[in-house]
């Protein structure tokens, strides 16, 4: 088709002619397919379907069917464009010519704004949730109106603010729709002076409310200020609502600017921010009774499902008018919290801050993992997360401050020394330090992908070992009489490759425990996942011991070398605590396995014959990865059969598991007096195993006899050891 | 995508007759059912895109005249493995809870087999225990778990189900 005609038909349809500014190029002219496409529609029979190679499953799945509201995002609107929906008064200012009124509006989009924002940090998009806010939309608009403009240009820095730490952190799928901004007018100028704008605002109601203070006890107005409404009776209560809101945008926003300072050094003024906001949001709940009682009637349905504290349903809002903007996918269904839930999501969300904040940055990387894994406990959402993320790793360091050669060499108990070792150049140990890098983002991404993660890292760190092997052996293999420098590059090496497996073993352990959280295990497969989780955890013990024996070796050596005192080798001899540790876990493992396997022998429960395949297929498939890595080595399906076929419930009756994970527990709780989190964990693991040898008495005395008993697992009392339950039927 | 649950109606098993995918009149039937029960939108080219490559792994089933259920596969290589993908099953709710879903995907699964698949995945919904409970007696492993998988933002789980190796090898001997 030749350039003018396409202006020509363009313009017929009554669309404005801008195909015609697409020239033809040297190598292009425009051509009219209607006669090919007429030609090949004949040529087709019904439901024919023309198949390329290109077509395949993505492409069929992301064709759209225009006009099916189920999958067209653009055909369910009210307004085409924000200049329609403006010009036909949707989002009007003033918001009502009544200050009164317009004031209890302008609450009402702050709620929703509130309502939306949480809505987006849980899952939806931008552009559905805070931008579907015709205010935010068209910002200059509101220049007039001092009050929402500031507050909705706060709103804009601070959902820019939080885009860019989401899109650092790199959280992977995840962030694809947080992130996703195309064609929302994000950068707007000014909003660098958003606070200076929110702080004018704020001085002046807060004089209003002096003011008006003032006035009600007769005392003569300090200077002449106009109310922020008309009606005296409720301007202390407007001034207040409106205060709480203001001030936790504002205290909302240094959090995001403090916790994002280089090396932490904002942590200690975001946790004073942080507490603010906790302050102001407590104010803005109370505020609720007053907004609800000015408004005199009251709403429709459940107050607790609405997004505003009043109730009502805010002005200015449309959901679907940015709905085109979004990818070519059918419309997501957009739910927005209540205001309620959305109240509660940001103390949690502040609370999880706060906690990144208290803590103290603590160099040694055993501590470290731990405290992310306890984070993750309490299932942060993203946003947190994402700080947590960056807080972590800043510019290849630990912190922003610490190399991770450094972080490796305290880790794997080497002397402070040799944190600057020239070794550190060698191409395995940078390797090492990418892998420890990555550990430390993964742990910080959502359970579902970190396991998916973590399983493939462990192919990862194995290789490692291997290649830091080999370089090892490589250099001092040959070598009779060392020099002293190579005796201690002899020694990182023996120190790192050690840690190197204990912390492979970490990663199996966390990536097996893993699968219990996700509901990934179903009872009849509880049986292999505790015998290899049992398997794992023994290995992992094993290198921990082995790692703190050599440190403390090293230490001693490294001493003045006295004689070794009867009170030493008393220290010697004894397990540390963190191994202790670790065996009640194996015994608790290795107890499950047992009882599982005998119940399975015995009485044929827990077990899930398929028409298809055997359990052998669902152990490779469980253990896929770990198997690949030979994670541990010499772990196979036949030797877990050959551990499990045997038991029975005579077997079971011989050695009770559970009696001696419930005494190591009890043991070892004086050891971990001064940390709050490993005594709660073995509070946890001594009730299991105290029911479960309780449990196990009764199944073996009753089991075999009595055909009524039922046994279930139950994850009750612990995330991923189960409480057995016996119940008769 | 899977819809199951427990609701009943009168019937006799007998009553109810598998076809394979038969052709275009089929369509529509399929069509519907998918539409009516599951959560995700599916275009026409999706529906043509499974029937006509893997027409035999397609199963319809009917109660007196009237299409009560349905399954829609594919099969290919996937890293190196051939293997089977279960992309839609439905049946209605009057029908539901009396095997009807276990014998139309039993159908596919075993045309899987036969045409030397290795595996077998599919997703369902974290919420839809009916689905969950039906593969996992079928002997389907939840592999992972997909963060906010669907469009309405449910977690789904990635159900794998591997073929034993064709014999003879077995290591163990």
């Amino acid at each position: 088709m030749a350039d003018n005609s396409v202006s020509e038909e363009a313009t017929m349809d009554g669309h404005s002619p801008k195909l015609a500014s697409i020239p033809a190029g040297d190598s292009t002219v425009w051509a009219d397919a209607s006669p090919l496409l007429q030609a090949a529609c004949t040529g087709l029979r019904d439901g024919e379907l023309i198949h390329g190679d290109n077509f395949n499953l993505f492409a069929a799945m992301s064709a759209l069917e225009i006009m099916d509201p189920k999958m067209d995002s653009g055909i369910v609107c009210t307004y085409y464009s924000i200049d329609e929906a403006v010009e036909n008064g949707a989002a009007p200012i003033p918001i009502s010519l009544d200050s009164t009124i317009d004031v209890q509006r302008t609450i009402d989009i702050m709620d929703h704004l509130l309502a939306c924002e949480a809505a987006w940090h849980k899952g939806h998009s931008l552009a559905q949730t805070v931008f579907s806010c015709i205010y935010l939309l068209r910002l200059d608009r509101t220049a007039p109106h001092a009050l929402l403009h500031s507050y909705c240009r706060i709103m804009r820095a601070t959902c820019k603010a939080v885009v860019s730490v989401v899109s650092d952190a790199r959280t992977h799928e995840e962030e694809d729709l947080f992130t996703m901004t195309y064609g929302l007018p994000l950068n707007g100028d000014g909003d660098d002076k958003c606070l200076s704008m929110l702080n004018a605002v704020e001085e002046t109601i807060s004089r209003q409310l002096r003011a008006c203070k003032a006035a009600s006890s007769k005392r003569r107005l300090p200077e002449d200020l106009e109310p922020l409404q008309s009606n005296p009776n409720l301007e202390a209560g407007f001034c207040k609502a409106l205060l709480c809101r203001l001030r936790f945008r504002k205290h909302f926003f240094h959090v995001l600017a403090c916790m994002k300072r280089p090396q932490g050094r904002g942590l200690e003024s975001a946790s004073k921010h942080i507490a603010s906001c906790m302050t102001e949001l407590e104010s803005i709940l109370k505020s609720a009774d007053f907004i609800r009682s000015c408004f005199g009637e009251s709403c429709e349905g459940d107050i607790d499902d609405k997004t505003t504290a009043s109730g009502h349903e805010p002005i200015g809002f449309d959901a679907m008018l940015n709905s085109r903007l979004s990818a070519p996918t059918p419309p997501r269904a957009i739910k927005i919290l209540s205001w309620k839930k959305a109240v509660e999501y940001f103390v949690k969300l502040l609370h999880d801050l706060d906690v990144i904040c208290s803590y103290p940055l603590d160099p040694h990387l055993e501590s470290l993992l731990r405290f992310v894994v306890q984070f993750q406990k309490s299932q942060p959402d993203l946003v947190a997360r994402s700080h947590l993320q960056l807080l972590l790793v800043q510019d290849g360091k630990l912190y922003g401050r610490d190399p991770f050669f450094a972080v490796i060499t305290k880790a794997a108990a080497l002397p402070e020394a040799t944190k600057n070792h020239d070794i550190q150049k060698n191409e395995s140990i940078l390797q090492l330090g990418m892998l420890v890098m990555n550990l430390l983002k993964v742990l910080c991404t959502n359970a579902a992908w970190q396991r998916r993660k973590l399983g493939k890292f462990l192919q990862d760190w194995r290789v490692i070992y291997v290649q830091l092997e080999l370089a090892f052996r490589n250099e001092f293999g040959e070598v009779s009489s060392s020099s002293n420098d190579e005796n201690i590059c002899m020694k990182i090496f023996q120190h790192i490759l050690l840690w190197v497996e204990e912390q492979t073993y970490w990663i199996a352990f966390r990536f097996l425990i893993l699968g219990f959280e996700l509901e990934l295990y179903s009872t009849s497969e509880y049986c292999m996942v505790y015998w290899y989780l049992y398997a794992v955890l023994t290995k992992l013990a094993e290198k921990t011991h082995l790692k703190m024996a050599v440190s403390y070796d090293t230490a001693k050596r490294k001493g003045k070398k006295k004689k070794d005192s009867p009170k030493d080798l008393a220290r010697e001899s004894r397990i540390p605590p963190a191994v202790l540790f670790l065996q009640c876990y194996i015994c608790l493992a290795e107890g499950l396995t047992m009882m599982l396997a005998s119940l399975r022998n015995e009485i044929s429960v827990f077990q899930s014959p398929g028409p298809f395949n055997t359990e052998q297929e669902k152990f490779a498939q469980h253990f896929e990865l770990l198997q690949r890595a030979c994670i541990p080595d010499h772990v196979s399906y036949p030797s877990y059969k050959e551990s499990t076929t045997h038991a029975r419930f005579s077997t079971l009756a011989m050695y009770n598991y559970f009696k001696d994970a419930q005494r190591i527990a009890k043991e070892v709780k004086s050891s971990f007096s001064n940390d709050p989190d490993r005594l709660a964990e073995l509070r946890k693991l001594e009730q299991v195993a105290e029911h479960n040898s309780v449990a196990q008495n009764l199944i073996c005395r009753l089991g075999a006899l009595d055909p009524s008993l039922r046994v279930s697992f139950e994850l009750s009392h612990h995330p991923f050891f189960a409480t057995v339950v016996v119940k008769r039927s | 995508m899977e819809a199951m649950a427990e609701e009943k109606t009168e019937f006799e098993e007998s009553e109810i007759k598998y076809v394979s995918y038969g052709g275009e009149h089929h369509l529509p039937l399929i069509m519907n059912l998918v539409d009516q029960e599951l959560s995700e939108p599916y275009s026409i080219f999706t529906y043509r895109y499974f029937v006509y490559l893997w027409p035999q792994l397609s199963f319809l089933a009917f109660h007196k005249g009237k299409c009560v259920g349905t399954v829609v596969c594919k099969m290919g290589e996937h890293r190196n493995t051939f293997r089977g993908y279960i992309a839609m099953l439905v049946v209605i709710k009057p029908y539901r809870g009396r095997g009807i879903a276990t014998e139309l995907v039993t159908r596919s699964i075993r045309m899987m087999m036969e045409s030397g698949c290795e595996e077998v995945t599919l997703e369902a919904e974290v919420t839809n225990k009916g689905a969950l409970a039906l593969y996992g007696r079928l002997g389907f492993i939840r592999a992972k778990r997909l963060f906010h998988y669907y469009l309405n933002g449910v977690d789904a789980f990635r159900l794998k189900l591997l073929f034993p190796p064709p014999p003879p090898p077995r290591q163990e001997l």
